[in-house]
């Protein structure tokens, strides 16, 4: 991990970039194209009929719902370490840890939930955490429940989303 | 003895002479890597990280084993010393698991502290190619050894030999085969056995009493007085409030204090927060009734102008301030004051280092106050007040009132007062020295402060 440093090279310090006028105009430009093209055939305009009809527009990065990943023999790839609950702004990851007696690995979670009411889907805890455990990538991006208690989803609902993309199991702890 | 001058990067230090260079290092916050030095075990040279260069010594030298003379010229952050450094880092770290997800130390780590402050090299070893070795080894004393990641500084070994001279832990085998073990058949077993996972540098030595309780990154620190027994070891408080739960104690560990208890403490110490968390009396009551605090004041207020011969206990682990307020009051209603101190001796539990005979925190405070310590009364009692002394079923009265930390009072009004992390005041030690706790945890129930205060004005 040796300290990097790369520079990078600024741009916009020329005179027609520091008068932004012909920066406004430019943009003005696309506008008005738009606008005439919307004006001139109303159904050519971009709108999804949720509902209805659903997006297909969802990609490998988009951050949807968390899931909690397996190993290859199927069990729980979190070690309980808190690295995506010290992560977390909200402080919205709630984890009890405990030894782990099946010889896999020696700590795991015994409680773990996301209270996605309070979460803000920022993916830090995705980003922090050294096993690959934590994911968002269920493309799930609407949650309904009656009761607030239906937004705290614990371990086991965690661990029943399956990823929407190629990569199911944890890449980092087999 | 004599002071000398040394000059460490370009700054000229005073040193007492013949005194170790990697104390003075310290002393100055000087930045310099040491697994096996420790100030309470003295140098054993083993871990060569404390690398330095002096003046005309061709190559760089252990601080550790150096001693200070007039003159010498020091340098701990050349080019020469890091790349030094770097790779004795990187022999320890060798076959190391680099477990940090998992290990209690994670935070505290003097492995994880050294790589980011003097490492920050890639590892040119695969993690397949380590060696493996016996993990979660319990050496008794609720003390776990993770033989993968000890760096073999020997401090646990050099505690068990030359402080508690209980001798055993040891280093078996050689070369890249040495380990940390018990000696065959026996367990690590001592009263201050549990102080090796303080001393420990890295997380080779975990207490199970706190296997992933928490991350250490969490906790918060409050300095307080042990009130296990009157010598008042230092210690600090490691507790935390997790998001909507109660604000908890995790552990206990040693504050260093040279006039009191070096840098140990006692297990029985150690381990003494969780009686402070179990049991506790939260409610205020009356016949095992709850009542409010305002009732609780003019029912106490009652009982004490309805009685003639009145007698106050109270326990020898209260804080000064406390004791001074309770003697004021008692004198104020001519009650007797008393506190039988037969209850907390028990030369069982005192040695020759730090545990003491009286397992109570502030016997010297009775003292002082001339507070009668051989009470027994043949005398009847009309209304025994306790302020939260042991002995209190001992006795029998007409009436009786408690002030109490934990359940299970006889008396017939409990009062609920706070533990001694839950509010903050000054003790004295069996040597006479007063210290200071820090509140800790945070309560509602009143102090006994505030209930003799808030008395006197119903009394009004
Ligand atoms: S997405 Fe952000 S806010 Fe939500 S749980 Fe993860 S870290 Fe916390
Ligand atoms: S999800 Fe990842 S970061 Fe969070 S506790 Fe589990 S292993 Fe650690
Ligand atoms: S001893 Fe230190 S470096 Fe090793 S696993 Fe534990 S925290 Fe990480
Ligand atoms: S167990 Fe800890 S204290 Fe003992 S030799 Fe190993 S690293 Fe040092
Ligand atoms: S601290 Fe000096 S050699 Fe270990």
């Amino acid at each position: 991990m040796n300290k990097k440093i790369k520079t990078i090279q600024r741009h916009g310090k020329t005179f027609k970039d520091r008068i932004y006028i012909p920066a406004i105009i430019e943009g003005l430009k696309t506008t008005i194209k738009h606008l005439a093209h919307n004006v001139s055939d109303i159904n050519s305009v971009d709108v999804l009929e949720y509902p209805e009809e659903q997006p297909t527009d969802i990609t490998e990065r988009y951050r949807g719902l968390h899931r909690l990943t397996h190993r290859e023999d199927g069990t729980i790839s979190c070690v309980a370490c808190f690295m995506c609950a010290t992560a977390c702004p909200s402080a919205c990851i709630f984890i009890e840890a405990t030894q782990r007696e099946d010889g896999v690995d020696e700590k795991m979670p015994q409680k773990f939930s996301i209270d996605t009411l309070e979460c803000i889907f920022c993916g830090y805890c995705v980003e922090a955490c050294p096993c690959d455990a934590i994911r968002m990538d269920t493309g799930i991006f609407s949650l309904i429940g009656r009761e607030r208690e239906d937004f705290l989803l614990d371990k086991e609902k965690l661990l029943s989303f399956k990823g929407a993309f190629a990569q199911e199991d944890s890449i980092a702890r087999k | 003895m004599s002071l000398v001058t040394v000059n460490i990067d370009d700054k000229s230090y005073e040193a007492k002479e013949n005194s170790l260079l990697i104390d003075l290092l310290i002393l100055h916050d000087i930045k310099v890597p040491y697994f096996c030095y420790h100030e309470s075990l003295g140098a054993d040279g083993n871990c060569r990280m404390c690398m330095v260069e002096i003046e005309g010594k061709k190559r760089p030298q252990i601080a550790c084993d150096t001693f200070v003379s007039d003159g010498m010229s020091i340098q701990t952050a050349s080019e020469k010393i890091s790349s030094v450094r770097k790779r004795i880092l990187e022999l320890e770290l060798i076959n190391h698991p680099v477990d940090c997800p998992i290990c209690d130390q994670a935070g505290e780590c003097k492995l994880q502290d050294y790589y980011m402050d003097f490492g920050l090299y890639d590892s040119n070893i695969d993690m397949k190619e380590k060696v493996h070795n016996k993990k979660h080894i319990a050496l008794g004393s609720s003390v776990i050894l993770d033989r993968e990641r000890c760096v073999l500084c020997t401090r646990c070994v050099r505690f068990t030999s030359n402080i508690t001279k209980s001798g055993e832990l040891g280093v078996i085998n050689r070369g890249d085969k040495a380990c940390i073990s018990t000696v065959p058949g026996m367990k690590l077993d001592n009263p201050y056995a549990m102080n090796v996972v303080d001393l420990c540098p890295v997380g080779a030595l975990t207490s199970k009493e706190f296997r992933f309780a928490q991350r250490v990154w969490f906790l918060k620190s409050t300095p307080s007085i042990c009130h296990g027994c009157s010598t008042g070891c230092n210690i600090f408080i490691d507790h935390n409030q997790e998001k909507y739960k109660e604000d908890k104690i995790y552990r206990i560990r040693p504050r260093k204090n040279r006039e009191v208890n070096g840098d140990f403490i006692c297990d029985y110490g150690r381990l003494s927060y969780k009686n402070l968390q179990e049991n506790r009396q939260q409610e205020l009551l009356n016949k095992s009734n709850v009542i409010s605090y305002e009732d609780a004041l003019l029912e106490l207020n009652s009982k004490i102008s309805g009685s003639k011969n009145i007698v106050i206990l109270v326990d020898a682990n209260l804080y000064n301030e406390d004791i001074a307020a309770i003697s004021n009051f008692s004198q104020k209603i001519g009650a007797k004051l008393v506190c039988p101190t037969e209850c907390y001796f028990d030369d069982s539990f005192g040695d020759d280092w730090l545990k003491s005979d009286y397992k109570c925190a502030n016997l010297q405070a009775i003292k002082n106050y001339k507070i009668d310590s051989l009470f027994s009364s043949d005398q009847q009692i009309d209304l025994l007040i306790n302020f939260n002394h042991p002995s209190f079923s001992k006795f029998s009265s007409k009436q009786s009132v408690e002030f109490s930390t934990h359940k299970g009072s006889s008396a017939e009004l409990v009062l609920a007062i706070p533990a001694y992390s839950e509010y903050s005041g000054t003790t004295i030690n069996d040597a006479n020295i007063e210290q200071y706790s820090q509140k800790a945890i945070t309560t509602d129930v009143a102090t006994i402060s505030e209930y003799l205060s808030d008395l006197s004005k119903v009394a009004l």
